[in-house]
């Protein structure tokens, strides 16, 4: 699982441009499911259990956070736009790749030596960075990036000590990847799983591919905000790294489901699993769509703890990665049964 | 000599201020390459081109050896790195940036960027002090190849942009370094008109204490420090900068020799050889200014490659600038 999980947080899918990640998703599920693409690009798959339960779906974006090329400065300097919630410190000074043919680029800024007291002592703006791909003059910029091209943060997937990882687009190929390991298992209850688009600016893939599938429950495989860094004490962690599957009871979009919650938790006692909750109430993600798609979804989340969320550096334990598989792996059987 | 691919071994030689044991090394075993000696002392690196002739001036071609990084000063219970800056560092881009602790072993780690549900509104700038470095390392583990006083530098590989720009995260001064081993390589068969010695100092970034010292050892007759300088970029005020590809900058200004500046544009004149002026109201910001007041005073002047994003880790500088110093300099050096 951890050789797919690296091949899909290294492959590149900003918000509406997934198919890199998409196609990867499919050459590792051949032969395990029945698949279609949906017009929006969602990626939807089923797969028979022995027998039919409640109808379930489990889910996890393909999407990840990045830029847009928006205008290219005569100079031959691009600007750009953040895809997603992206804050600018962590995009200044990075090595990012551009457009079809993954051009470096560095994300530059005038020198500190030259910024005035009030500037150096504010964050930057993306209006204030543009991306320098060594070009010298916008014709030449033109041969070789288009407005509308995608942008991607450069960073290398790396082992940090014997137990966590660093890499971009943890969120979602984490839970991607978990999906993809469970669809190769056999199951007991028939199963939708569907890796959605465009999570990152809206939560405009999930809420189609719901209304297409109408379960009773759902799923959502996610990672999300882990606080626990040196100075942030209490509550304002809000989950911790190596603490196991995170299940938020309620977040910015969503009241979730309190039995599920609550079986949840059951389930990771009974066998021994890490379990914790959000102990602040922040954040999103698909399930604030799914669970009011139609006549209603009762959902909850799953998530790998991760700190540093919406950077090239995310970084997380690969041991709550592996429970986040565990406990997904529990729940898919018990919840048809409900 | 291949300007690109030594950019690249010597920008990914680490060498923080105080800590350039590696890039001495590196680059001594360059130096050998073009010298009759190659001398290592408290200030840096020396390499006499040829041996010392009593009949001829000495002449110093300095380039800074160290680079900006950070240093660590507490390790906390939980296994967080708490560091300070090491010279001049842009506090606004330290957030989720990847960096390497060189302690006994190279330790990969991630500076801790606060979330969003955890910051204010104001957009200030997080100071040094509340930031710290997460190795995904238990404080015990860390402490095995740990130490406080280890230097820390960013996690950036060299790459190749379009044209003959690239980026890496010690152009400054390393490029500097590359345009001197190439004017030694263009001055192997050339009759001289200096001694010429090439100094790669210590500890520029936080003071140019190790071309402090060197000047006092050498006692040069002239000397250039070979640095960098702002390259023009959206943001950065024009007058203020120079374009990259357009050759190097010769200085001019009241702390250095107003004849060495002109017979340096000069010789850009005659020799064809692209070059720009930067102009300084005072102060050079660079080893310069401690070779001019060495001793009895030296001839110094500026020869700076235009940089952008200078003190980052993506510091974009254009080849083309590295050649067009060493052949400045190899004609300012050769009878």
């Amino acid at each position: 699982m951890k050789e797919l999980f690296k091949e899909l947080c290294e492959s590149r899918g900003v918000s509406g441009d997934e198919q890199n990640v998409r196609s990867v998703i499919e050459q590792n599920i051949t032969g395990f499911c029945e698949s279609y693409t949906d017009k929006v690009g969602n990626l939807i798959c089923f797969k028979r259990g022995k027998q039919q339960g409640k109808s379930l779906m489990v889910c996890a974006h393909m999407d990840e956070v990045g830029f847009i090329v928006t205008y290219i400065n005569d100079d031959g300097t691009l600007c750009f736009g953040a895809v997603g919630g992206v804050d600018p410190c962590v995009v200044i000074g990075r090595q990012v790749r551009v457009g079809k043919n993954l051009i470096y680029g560095v994300v530059s800024s005038p020198a500190v030596h030259n910024l005035s007291a009030q500037q150096r002592e504010s964050s930057p703006k993306f209006d204030d960075l543009c991306i320098d791909i060594g070009a010298d003059s916008k014709e030449e910029a033109e041969k070789h990036v288009s407005l509308g091209d995608c942008v991607y943060f450069q960073s290398d997937f790396t082992q940090l000590g014997e137990r966590r990882v660093k890499s971009k687009a943890i969120d979602d190929r984490a839970g991607c990847a978990v999906m993809v390991e469970l669809m190769k298992q056999e199951l007991e209850y028939d199963t939708f799983f569907v890796f959605t688009v465009r999570e990152e600016i809206g939560l405009r893939g999930a809420g189609v591919a719901t209304h297409a599938i109408k379960p009773d429950f759902a799923i959502v495989l996610e990672a999300t905000t882990a606080g626990d860094i040196e100075g942030v004490t209490g509550h304002r962690r809000v989950c911790e790294l190596g603490k196991g599957p995170v299940v938020g009871f309620m977040d910015r979009s969503t009241m979730y489901d309190r039995e599920l919650y609550n079986l949840a938790f059951e389930t990771a006692r009974e066998n021994n699993i890490p379990c914790q909750t959000k102990t602040m109430i922040a954040g999103g993600n698909d399930a604030g769509i799914i669970h009011t798609t139609g006549t209603g979804v009762r959902t909850i989340a799953v998530s790998v703890p991760c700190r540093y969320l919406h950077s090239a550096s995310c970084l997380i334990d690969y041991s709550d990665f592996e429970n986040v598989y565990r406990l997904t792996k529990l729940l898919i059987k018990r919840i048809p049964e409900l | 000599m291949d300007t690109r691919e030594t950019s690249f071994a010597l920008c990914e030689t680490v060498g923080v201020s105080g800590d350039e044991t590696e890039t001495i090394k590196t680059v001594s075993k360059m130096l050998e390459e073009y010298c009759a000696e190659v001398n290592v002392s408290e200030g840096g690196v020396t390499g006499w081109l040829r041996e010392y002739d009593s009949s001829l001036p000495k002449l110093v071609l300095d380039a800074h050896i160290d680079q900006i990084g950070m240093i660590v000063n507490y390790i906390t219970e939980e296994g967080f790195v708490k560091f300070s800056a090491v010279g001049g560092i842009d506090r606004r881009l330290l957030p989720a940036q990847p960096v390497v602790i060189h302690g006994k072993k190279k330790i990969k780690g991630v500076i801790c960027s606060v979330p969003p549900h955890l910051t204010n509104s104001d957009s200030k700038v997080t100071e040094i002090d509340s930031l710290s470095i997460d190795t995904g390392l238990t404080a015990d583990e860390l402490k095995k190849n740990v130490s406080l006083g280890d230097r820390i530098s960013f996690d950036v590989k060299c790459r190749e942009l379009l044209n003959s720009r690239v980026t890496g995260g010690a152009m400054d001064d390393r490029c500097g370094i590359v345009a001197i081993l190439r004017t030694l390589e263009l001055l192997k068969d050339r009759e001289l008109k200096y001694n010429v010695i090439a100094v790669f100092s210590c500890q520029e970034e936080i003071g140019e204490r190790g071309a402090k010292v060197l000047a006092c050892e050498i006692s040069p007759d002239t000397a250039i420090a070979v640095d960098v300088t702002f390259g023009y970029t959206q943001g950065e005020n024009r007058k203020k900068c120079g374009i990259l590809g357009q050759g190097a900058m010769i200085g001019i200004s009241p702390s250095l020799s107003r004849n060495i500046s002109e017979e340096l544009i000069n010789i850009a004149k005659s020799e064809n050889i692209p070059c720009q002026v930067e102009v300084m109201e005072g102060l050079t910001s660079t080893n310069a200014d401690r070779y001019s007041v060495n001793q009895d005073g030296v001839d110094t002047c500026t020869v700076s490659i235009p940089l952008r994003s200078m003190h980052t880790p993506v510091e974009v500088i254009d080849l083309n600038d590295i050649e067009y110093t060493a052949s400045l300099l190899a004609e300012f050096a050769a009878k």
